[in-house]
């Protein structure tokens, strides 16, 4: 066979030290279909350890009874008991609806602004390299700075917010928007469109520079108007960065709680209570680290339904 | 009557002025070739002439109206681009469609058009497909064919099949002969490709750095180019240039070269008209007015330097007054470089120019 042409580490062994020589039998397991799997171990190995361990052992608090103020009862199974209790825990069905809430108008909204501003600051008018960074400035907040600022600036007492809006008379007296349970969640979702949007504007932005001109021309003397050329070119070349930024914010917007915590705890009442809050406070101060798994485990299934039935209607996987 | 006029056409961005005062005029059912280097302007003539780009002076008239401020959709044009420019996310027969869908025409008057021009291109087939499914030949064809559809006053093309393979190319290269015949459309197309300009245009602009150069038939811009630069980009090999100067000896005109050691004795009519003796010119001759032969009076003597068979011709490249100097050679002709070769000159197809300007003499 070709091995006798290889030279000679690989050929048949000669002597007692070919036998045990680390660098030729090394050599001689690359020649093997298992080198590749050998190569692959340490990555496997590093997700592993980083990823898929975290995960699972998540995944089976959730079936465990686990109360950091409740030593006494120990750190049993307890198989489906806080699957059961969530279907019963009325606080679990209006953070769900929150949660939905949420995400939906968030993403819209977001969507929507980032989607103009990306095709405004695709134009190349001069200024819009200033523009552009001015543009993407929120984003580079951190969302607990975000958080505080909007929360000073809707102070019902010292915000700028109130006194514009009386000034330029939309508004009667000053509002405690975040104490109301009529604009609570409506002034967090302000607050986090404003945070995010950039988000959106940066990887449509990015989509649509790798859409030739030429298409644009052609369109002109086809005679599509700039809302027909959006419609019929931008978005459809745009589809599958959307799905993509979709499903990352969509994720983003269901797992973090960090601006919620920020602006409003959940309340007024349970106003902006959402899922990802409530687990939050159930693990880190009621000291439930099992229902608190097993809120995560139902998020987590609910974003996999998602990307998955998304992925399926946008049709972005058959391209 | 003309489909095309322009009128003191320019152009700048900015600082940088890339069309000069570009004059043309195109009959019905004309095809006009802008041909030139790269960057010379002929893309942005073409999206003046489209409207896709603002003039920065002058007038275009397509038929008799001045369309200066017309929108593209409305000069009645439609345009064919490099890159084909197809909807990526259409069928092929939206594609082909979509102008008269945006023009508010029928379903059943569009799907008819569509078809007459699919038929036309043969690409009927391919009608359900996307553009991505399509070979590069295909994709040429539809984009034509949805500039066919529309039945447009005027056609345009930018460079539209740089894109393909040569042997694909000389085959559009027929077919858009042929449908340029069949429809009698009125046709601008910019290309870089003088074998294109050539076999296509009824007439040809040269155009070089934002100016045109001459504006001829195909036939008068080979045989009689306005200067040294229409002559040295139109043929190949391209056109030899042999400074010298003119002079009346005793044994009638000729052209001294080579320091005044070696002449060619011209007879009367291929002298330029108006052209003081003692002048330094330069001489224009084609490849294929040379040819062996020592028996002829008007010959150029020199080594050969370099032999290339190319099959149908044998090039001969040539030293003539330190100059290289191409001869279009029957085939298989013995001559081997470093010998001395006379070649003798069809003073018919002289060319004399301006050293200092390059203008034709
Ligand atoms: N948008 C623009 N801004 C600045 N300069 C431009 C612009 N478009 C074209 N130019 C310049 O104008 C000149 C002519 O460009 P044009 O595209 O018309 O050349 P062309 O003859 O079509 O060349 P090619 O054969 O390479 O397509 C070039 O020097 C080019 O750099
Ligand atoms: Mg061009």
């Amino acid at each position: 066979m070709s091995r006798t042409f290889l030279p000679a580490p690989y050929g048949p062994p000669r002597t007692v030290w070919d036998r045990i020589n680390p660098v030729r039998l090394i050599g001689e397991l690359s020649e093997t279909r298992y080198w590749m799997y050998l190569l692959l171990l340490p990555s496997a190995l590093l997700i592993t350890a980083v990823v898929l361990y975290p995960t699972l052992y998540g995944m089976q608090m959730s079936f465990r009874e686990m109360r950091l103020n409740r030593p006494d009862l120990g750190t049993g199974f307890v198989g489906l008991r806080h699957y059961e209790r969530m279907l019963s825990d009325p606080v679990f069905w209006v953070s769900l609806r929150n949660t939905a809430v949420w995400v939906t108008f968030s993403i819209v909204i977001e969507f929507v602004v980032g989607l103009i501003a990306a095709l405004a600051l695709n134009r190349n008018l001069p200024g819009t390299k200033v523009l552009a960074v001015l543009i993407l400035l929120p984003y580079f907040l951190p969302n607990v700075v975000a958080g505080h600022m909007w929360a000073l600036m809707l102070d019902p007492r010292l915000g700028v917010i109130n006194d514009l809006l009386v000034r330029i008379g939309l508004l009667e007296g000053y509002k405690a928007w975040f104490a109301d349970p009529g604009t609570a969640m409506a002034a967090a979702i302000v607050v986090e469109a404003w945070h995010s949007f950039p988000f959106f504007t940066l990887l449509l932005l990015a989509g649509l520079k790798g859409i030739p001109t030429d298409l644009y021309k052609a369109a002109d003397i086809d005679g599509a108007g700039p809302f027909a050329q959006l419609r019929l070119i931008t978005l459809p070349m745009l589809r599958t960065i959307i799905a993509a930024a979709v499903i990352l914010r969509v994720i983003g917007l269901v797992n973090s709680p960090d601006l919620l915590l920020i602006l409003t705890s959940g309340g007024p009442g349970r106003s902006t209570q959402v899922l990802s809050l409530y687990a939050f406070q159930t693990a880190y101060r009621d000291f439930n680290f099992g229902y608190a798994g097993a809120l995560s485990v139902v998020m987590f299934v609910f974003l996999m339904v998602f990307a998955w039935a998304y992925i399926r209607i946008t049709k972005v996987n058959q391209e | 009557m003309s489909t095309l006029t322009l009128r003191g056409v320019r152009k700048s961005f900015g600082l940088l002025e890339v069309l000069h005062n570009v004059d043309l005029e195109l009959e019905d059912g004309g095809f006009l070739v802008l041909l030139g280097p790269s960057g010379c302007g002929k893309s942005t003539l073409l999206s003046i002439i489209a409207g896709l780009e603002p003039a920065s002076g002058g007038d275009v008239l397509i038929g008799e109206r001045v369309v200066n401020d017309v929108h593209p959709k409305d000069r009645n044009i439609a345009m064919v681009f490099q890159s084909y420019a197809l909807y990526p996310t259409m069928t092929v027969e939206r594609n082909m469609g979509f102008g008269l869908e945006m023009r508010g025409v029928p379903t059943a008057e569009r799907d008819g058009k569509v078809l007459d021009a699919a038929r036309l291109l043969q690409v009927e087939h391919l009608l359900a497909r996307k553009p991505g499914q399509l070979s590069g030949g295909q994709r040429q064809r539809v984009a034509m064919g949805r500039a066919i559809v529309r039945d447009p006053e005027l056609f345009l093309f930018d460079e539209p099949l740089s894109n393909l393979d040569a042997k694909l190319r000389v085959e559009m290269r027929t077919e858009i002969k042929r449908l340029h015949d069949r429809l009698g459309t009125t046709v601008v197309y910019v290309t870089h490709d003088q074998v294109e300009a050539m076999t296509l245009g009824t007439r040809v602009a040269v155009m070089r750095e934002g100016v045109i150069q001459q504006l001829a038939d195909p036939q008068t811009i080979y045989d009689r180019p306005a200067n040294m630069f229409v002559a040295g980009f139109i043929g190949s090999p391209a056109m030899n240039f042999i400074s010298g100067v003119l002079e009346a000896g005793p044994g009638g005109p000729a052209f001294v070269y080579e320091a005044g050691r070696l002449r060619l004795s011209l007879p009367e009519p291929a002298m330029p008209r108006g052209v003081a003796m003692g002048r330094p010119v330069i001489l224009g001759t084609r490849p294929e007015h040379l040819t062996l032969g020592s028996g002829s009076a008007a010959r150029l003597s020199g080594t050969i330097d370099v032999v290339e068979p190319t099959g149908p011709d044998t090039m001969v490249v040539a030293m003539i007054g330190g100059q290289p100097v191409t001869a279009r050679l029957p085939p298989r002709v013995a001559l081997r470089p470093g010998e001395p070769v006379e070649l003798a000159v069809d003073t018919s197809a002289l060319n004399f120019f301006d050293p200092e300007s390059g203008e034709r003499l």
